[in-house]
């Protein structure tokens, strides 16, 4: 017999204080991986959603600024309109290293080619794309061509379908951006030209018809030089051009921020006490736990047990309770937040992106270690009080 | 005279050791020579103590107003294959003064040894094994792991000891369950078993790694008379087979007909020996 067999059999034999230990364990570990899953994916949602705009500044139409976030982080299509040719303005105002027109679309409400009411649409300029360039060159080696869309990370082809109908157009996708968390990820990518033959064949084709009013873009994306200062040259862009709004990226999202800031505060302040009352609770119970078992442990150290293997006993039970309490905590609260992400996405009114895998698997094995050694040091004293105590004494009470 | 030599732990120093009269100064310094364990055996084997408590007090502190005298200046020599048995009433001393033996409280003075070995000067690994290796023990109380089966309760003490002590542990447990009658319970839990049945498994697990001492403390306290006499009979029959040394303490003054040596205590001093 071996000191973790004892230690499971005693675990087994007091049922009622290992349930609670095994609870706070799991407590413990369940709302560190919750709040670390939700705080930290929404922060790398945001940051990701950033680097795919790709953009220093994005020059709008005023008074539209809320619908591009909402557009950008939640997939909820916004419909605005500004003169094609303040897309040269833009070019001309100092500082600016890079402009690029786009358009933004949207599917029809209910249409079939998609789970989400209506899909967001955003069309690029190829001849002057600097955001989805990169993507292209390193994993399709091109450009798209017409009739060609590539989707977020969330759209798929039904496998009884050719390609995905957006106003009756068959749209060819040929491959899925890397997931971001956020609205991005249900929303499809393709040139000017498609966006304009879907327009075009769309009275024919479509129950509705793809408006897009003449020489006109939605929005302006900006790369600034290296030397230059963003907000220099967004500030320049306002004075320059009237009725528009020129945000910067790193601007973007400032609400969502103090939000995720604000659930961070909260979450610290709840997760300190929620810790401090587990790890006060445990150590309780595991007072309680050997003073109930005083005798035993003075028979233990007549039977020849060194002071510390009792305190390696003992500790050894509060690990394995720990160890499994948070196993089952870190498993049982993944999959909750996986299944009702929506609702939670919903309820925040932030985007979080779920971890990989691995990365899973590390904040899981991250959290469980934390909870051991919490348990542990919470059960530190209480096991070290006794482990020194005379065993006559310990025997005798 | 009674020589004794002195020279720290190990068995080769041991047996390499000088011996000297412990009654001597050179004896003195050679023992504050050595800061750890010192051992001290005596030289005459005619006389093969076994236990040797010399001028040994314990004194319990409650309060500043209360103090408990347990034992008083005790002295006591027990030889190799003895069966003393320890009467006197509650509180006479005689449950600390087998505590103090054993290693599992200590004086406020005098010392003990054990073959020479002087208990108290060890520190808590080696004195763990010591008590592991040399000492069996029953209580009068419960003193069965409830979570472990009979089997693995006797097994238990061979897991504080070296690979040596395990091996064959479970054969050795099952021949220790089947001696004491208990060879149908092998796997039955301390509450499935009566309060004579759980003190057969005691004495089975007392034996495990074949000890030089039995320290037994009340060992038929909460059991009715019928098998009180089966468990000194069970005491008196590993005594007769094996010659182990026995120390019994019990409040039963006719018990004491059980032992080799009877001894009666009172007021934490020993009023009277049949030696």
């Amino acid at each position: 017999m071996r000191l973790t067999q004892l230690a499971a059999r005693n675990i087994a034999g007091s049922s009622f204080r290992s349930w609670i230990v095994f609870f706070c364990a799991a407590l413990m570990a369940g709302f560190v991986i919750s709040s670390t899953l939700v705080v930290r994916g929404a922060n790398t949602s945001l940051r990701l959603a950033l680097e795919r705009l790709g953009a220093d500044i994005i020059v709008i139409p005023s008074g539209n600024e809320e619908r591009l976030e909402s557009a950008v982080l939640m997939g909820i299509p916004a419909h605005m309109w500004m003169d094609q040719a303040i897309v040269d303005r833009v070019r001309q105002v100092p500082g600016v290293a890079a402009a690029s027109p786009q358009l933004y679309l949207a599917t029809l409400r209910g249409a079939i080619c998609c789970s989400v009411p209506e899909m967001f649409l955003i069309a690029y300029d190829p001849d002057t794309d600097f955001t989805l360039r990169p993507w292209l060159e390193k994993n399709l080696e091109g450009e798209l061509a017409l009739g060609q869309s590539v989707g977020g990370a969330f759209v798929f082809v039904p496998v009884d379908l050719a390609g995905l109908e957006v106003y009756g157009y068959q749209l060819d996708m040929v491959g899925n951006l890397d997931a971001t968390g956020t609205g991005l990820d249900q929303s499809m990518f393709f040139t000017f030209d498609t966006a304009h033959e879907i327009a075009r064949l769309s009275p024919e084709q479509a129950v509705k018809k793809l408006d897009i009013p003449p020489h006109t873009v939605s929005s302006v994306l900006v790369k600034v030089h290296p030397d230059a200062d963003a907000h220099a040259v967004a500030t320049q862009i306002a004075a320059a051009i009237s009725g528009v709004t020129p945000l910067e990226t790193n601007n973007l999202f400032q609400g969502q921020r103090t939000q995720i800031l604000s659930l961070l505060n909260s979450v610290v302040v709840l997760l300190g006490i929620t810790w401090l009352l587990a790890m006060a609770l445990v150590a309780v119970v595991f007072a309680i736990a050997v003073n109930e078992r005083r005798r035993e442990i003075g028979v233990l150290r007549a039977l020849g047990a060194r002071r510390t293997t009792v305190l390696q006993s003992l500790l050894i039970e509060a690990g394995l309770l720990a160890v499994a309490g948070s196993l089952v905590g870190v498993v049982v609260v993944t999959l909750a937040v996986h299944l009702f992400r929506n609702l939670i996405i919903g309820m925040m009114g932030v985007p979080f992106l779920f971890p990989g895998i691995p990365q899973l698997l590390l904040l899981g094995l991250g959290a469980v270690a934390l909870v051991l050694l919490s348990v542990l040091a919470a059960a530190l004293l209480p096991t070290f009080r006794i482990s020194v105590q005379d065993p006559a004494l310990a025997m005798r009470e | 005279m009674i020589q004794y030599q002195t020279t720290p732990g190990s068995p080769e120093a041991v047996a390499n050791a000088p011996t000297v009269d412990i009654r001597t100064p050179m004896a003195l310094t050679s023992i504050a020579a050595a800061p750890e364990a010192v051992v001290l055996r005596t030289a005459d084997e005619s006389q093969d103590t076994m236990i040797s408590v010399r001028d040994v007090s314990k004194i319990y502190v409650v309060s500043k107003e209360m103090i408990v005298p347990a034992v008083q200046e005790v002295s006591l020599d027990v030889v190799r294959g003895e069966f003393v048995v320890i009467t006197g009433r509650s509180g006479s001393g005689k449950t600390t003064l087998l505590h103090v033996i054993a290693g599992l409280t200590q004086p406020t003075s005098g010392e003990v040894y054990l073959d020479g070995i002087e208990v108290w000067r060890l520190p808590d690994a080696e004195q763990s094994l010591l008590r592991n290796q040399r000492i069996g023990f029953v209580f009068q109380f419960p003193s069965l792991m409830p979570s472990l089966t009979a089997l693995e309760n006797v097994v238990l003490p061979t897991m504080f000891g070296d690979d040596d002590a395990r091996h064959d542990a479970q054969e050795r447990a099952v021949q220790l369950l089947h001696d004491v009658g208990l060879a149908d319970k092998l796997h039955a839990y301390p509450r499935q078993l009566s309060g004579g049945q759980q003190q057969r498994v005691v004495i089975a697990r007392s034996l495990i790694n074949q000890p030089d001492l039995i320290l037994a403390d009340e060992p038929t306290s909460d059991l009715d008379e019928l098998t009180e006499q089966e468990i000194m009979h069970l005491f008196r029959d590993v005594h007769a087979r094996s010659g182990v040394t026995i120390l019994l303490v019990t409040h039963s003054l006719h018990l004491g007909a059980f032992g080799t040596r009877a001894i009666r205590m009172k007021g934490g001093r020993i009023v009277d020996s049949d030696d």
